[in-house]
């Protein structure tokens, strides 16, 4: 049998640790209630000196000298609060206050911290104090995603041509996070994108460029057409995919004849949103072409199609009553669904 | 007679106390590996989401859209308070679909009633065999609204119908009666913006019994007193932060919970949607995918995202816990034997090497091992072959480890979300915590033990939960 003493002294380590549990589970109750208590007070002294400051802009001695003396946390947490609801003249008088007391010199001190979760607490208060500050750049080349991701939503609200063109090299990043914080950014950034983006979209043709045409589509300049007709022959699927989507929010004569041709490409995404994007154009002119596609052994093309026909008006409806009628019954089918949608639905 | 039982107790004692020691030190290392890993990964976690802002995605025309698949079946009496919350939810590309499972009573008319809904026709492909759809309604009030009628088939029907009509890259399997944080599907997208092989997000999932709820959201969070539903908020806390975090570091989550999960669409319709014929098809449909992803490559990824993200009103009968125990272990046996060709297979890397047999020799085959470790205890104290003051320590020790255990789980939430703030609450948790091994455990080995014998019997029926509904905020106020 497993012997009574080995059982003894298992019990007693499972006694103290069990000890060990309860004891750390109270206390940093405790701890928690004690340090939420000094937190209220505490901010609420804060909020309130920072409040004055922020907003009536007179640099009240007596309001920074309260600010100054308030424990870091408690500084950062109240900036970081305010700085939610400024923007302006406001964010700048925030940001000068917010030097003055050392809440920024602590965060660029974060920035340059070797652990990762620092820099990224460094990059964040940075961010959200819109701090203009070429240590946050250096962070768009950081090791961890996280921080390049943070990093990328600061570039948002400093739209230089240093930072477009890092910006744009991370298109390529691997890692999604950054990329999805990088897209975002690009387009919070506005038209100021376009010519930087023209060239980049003139020079790539990968996942990169993927990621660039579809921040492109939003801002759908024509200076893009160029790169967006020679991306809708790449090798990529998703590019060529991309490059369709991009094209019919461009419009014109050239995206659609480009269109046109890629309703016979390959692979069926490509085909689906070049069907798409001729019924965003309302390119009537592609009617036999889109009726074509009704035929299509993919059911997501066959959709796209019918929806594409029902977008272009007239002609299109005419082409889906006479695909009722016709030998497919795939197509029918389709044609019978489409003209079935009520008018919210269709558009 | 008397005597050869005595002496065949003995030499079953004699001879399988090294296989219970070793199964002891087995189970019991792994739990303090899973401890350590999911206390590093809560560190990482919160340092991630430490003064956060998630704006970026509630303003972002590229956050990916989200189809919310909310099966419904007889809900007439909550289904508006439940539909509202949902549709409040703080995230911007959002759509529900919700599924009337061949309700009998009035749940579509209220449906229609209160949300302005006309029927519609709409274009969507079959991608999966399901049952008739009756009809399909739109609400005119609410854009990302979508009501389908359907003949009834169970909760995957349900779901299955749901996925064909949904238009989201993302799509969030919950029940109709999950009540989901406001900002509960920014924290569940997460990992799909984090990497491009996420496949499904699962979050952590609380006992709602004891709070206050207004509006179908939790006001205010409180411990239960009662002891079932009690001892349930141990449970949840330990199989959420310890068990399912743990195995998100180590690479092997294969659970997602059917109360809310969030996965990719196309990846659920290219493996063929939710299982009809298993009681178990939460988990089925997440071994398939990561199974899928090994077999074909692609995203394959299960993340969990530790932060309180859902909660659930559990039984608080024996009789009802009772059967969703059986129904739970019936549902593991099912799963983990239509995919037994994983068991130690390198093919399947972490998942077919250490996950799969995790699941199958310590969740499966637990109860099992407890029972006969139990039923032998009392034989031998019956025949006199086994002393009191051993009997004793040895049930303490078994049990102690156990309770040990629970209490740092109850540590680690209180590091990070600390939802139980009170004197009351922390000291009813660790009332239950103690508790759970008094009886309840042994329970729930008979539960499972019935759960496995109905398996091998090949019943598969789910059994009804009775719900004795939210506490609503103004009762306690």
């Amino acid at each position: 049998m497993v012997s009574e003493r080995l059982l003894d002294v298992i019990m007693l380590v499972e006694v103290a640790l069990l000890a060990l549990a309860v004891s750390l589970f109270f206390l940093h109750g405790v701890w928690l209630q004690l340090t939420a208590r000094r937190m209220e007070k505490l901010s609420k002294i804060g909020r309130e000196s920072l409040a004055r400051l922020a907003t009536r802009g007179i640099v009240n001695v007596e309001d920074v000298e309260v600010l100054k003396n308030l424990p870091p946390d408690v500084q950062n947490i109240t900036a970081l609060e305010i700085s939610r609801s400024l923007s302006g003249t406001g964010k700048e008088r925030l940001r000068f206050v917010a030097q003055q007391i050392g809440v920024i010199d602590r965060a660029r001190a974060l920035c340059q911290q070797q652990r990762w979760a620092r820099r990224l607490r460094g990059a964040r208060i940075l961010s959200r104090l819109d701090v203009p500050d070429p240590l946050v750049l250096k962070l768009l080349a950081d090791p961890h995603p996280a921080v390049r991701a943070q990093a990328a939503e600061w570039a948002a609200a400093q739209p230089s041509v240093e930072v477009i063109s890092a910006m744009l090299e991370l298109l390529a990043d691997p890692a999604t996070q950054a990329r999805f914080a990088v897209q975002n950014a690009l387009l919070r950034m506005g038209n100021v994108i376009a010519g930087p983006l023209s060239t980049f979209l003139e020079t790539h043709s990968d996942r990169a460029a993927e990621a660039g045409l579809r921040v492109a589509e939003s801002v759908a300049e024509p200076r893009f057409l160029a790169s967006a007709l020679r991306l809708s022959r790449a090798e990529n699927i998703g590019v060529r995919e991309a490059a369709a989507k991009l094209l019919g929010a461009i419009a014109g004569a050239e995206p659609a004849a480009r269109l046109v041709e890629m309703l016979a490409d390959g692979d069926s995404h490509v085909r689906a949103a070049a069907a798409s994007a001729l019924g965003r154009m309302h390119y009537w002119q592609a009617g036999s072409q889109l009726a074509e596609r009704l035929r299509d052994q993919r059911w997501h093309v066959r959709r796209e199609a019918g929806l594409a026909l029902r977008a272009i008006g007239a002609p299109g409806t005419l082409l889906l009553r006479r695909a009722l009628k016709g030998d497919d019954r795939f197509a029918a089918d389709m044609a019978q669904q489409v003209l079935d949608l009520p008018e919210a639905a269709a558009g | 007679m008397r005597e050869i039982v005595a002496l065949f107790v003995t030499q079953f004692l004699v001879k399988g106390q090294f296989a219970v020691l070793l199964y002891f030190l087995a189970v019991n290392g792994w739990y303090l590996v899973l401890l350590v890993s999911s206390l590093l990964e809560l560190r990482r976690h919160m340092l991630l989401i430490a003064d956060e802002s998630r704006h970026l995605l509630l303003s972002s025309t590229l956050s990916p859209t989200i189809s919310i698949l909310a099966p419904a079946y007889n809900e007439e009496a909550t289904i508006e308070t439940s539909l509202r919350a949902l549709l409040a939810l703080h995230y911007p590309n959002l759509e529900v679909i919700v599924i009337s499972d061949g309700s009998k009573d009035r749940t579509v008319q209220v449906l229609i009633e209160k949300f302005d809904l006309v029927p519609v026709k709409t274009i969507y492909e079959r991608n999966i065999k399901t049952k008739l759809v009756r009809s399909l309604y739109r609400s005119s009030t609410y854009p990302g609204l979508v009501v389908v009628d359907k003949e009834n088939g169970g909760k995957a029907d349900a779901l299955n119908v749901g996925l064909s009509f949904a238009r989201g890259e993302l799509v969030c399997a919950m029940d109709a009666d999950t009540l989901i944080e406001a900002d509960g599907l920014q924290r569940m997208v997460r990992p799909f913006l984090y990497a491009t092989d996420v496949v499904a997000t699962g979050g952590t999932i609380r006992v709602v019994n004891g709070s206050q709820v207004k509006h179908g959201r939790v006001e205010k969070t409180a411990v239960p007193s009662h002891l079932l539903a009690g001892i349930q908020v141990v449970e949840y806390l330990r199989a959420f932060l310890f068990g399912r975090l743990g195995w998100n570091r180590l690479g092997g989550n294969i659970i997602i919970s059917g109360a809310f999960g969030l996965f990719q669409r196309e990846a659920v319709l290219q493996a063929g949607g939710y299982l009809h014929d298993t009681v178990g098809e939460d988990m089925e449909l997440v071994v398939r995918l990561k199974r899928l992803s090994y077999e074909r490559g692609g995203p394959g990824k299960i993340a969990f995202v530790p932060d309180p993200v859902a909660w659930t009103e559990v039984p608080e009968t024996t009789k009802v816990l009772g059967r969703q125990r059986d129904r739970w272990h019936r549902g593991l046996a099912d799963v983990l034997w239509r995919h037994r060709g994983m068991l130690f297979n390198p093919r399947y890397g972490v998942t077919g090497l250490f996950v799969y047999p995790y699941y199958a020799f310590v969740e499966l085959l637990a109860p099992v091992i407890e029972a006969v470790g139990l039923v032998s205890l009392v034989l031998g104290l019956a025949l006199g072959v086994v002393d009191w003051n051993f009997a004793g320590l040895f049930y303490l020790t078994a049990y102690g480890l156990g309770t040990a255990l629970t209490a740092f789980t109850l540590i680690l939430e209180d590091l990070s979300f600390h939802r139980y703030n009170t004197f009351r609450d922390r000291a009813l948790l660790f009332w239950w915590a103690l508790l759970e091994n008094m009886g309840y455990r042994q329970l729930t080995v008979y539960w499972r033990l019935r759960g496995l014998w109905k398996f091998l019997r090949g019943r598969k029926e789910w059994g009804t939960m009775e719900r004795k509904g939210f506490r609503p905020a103004t009762a306690a106020s």
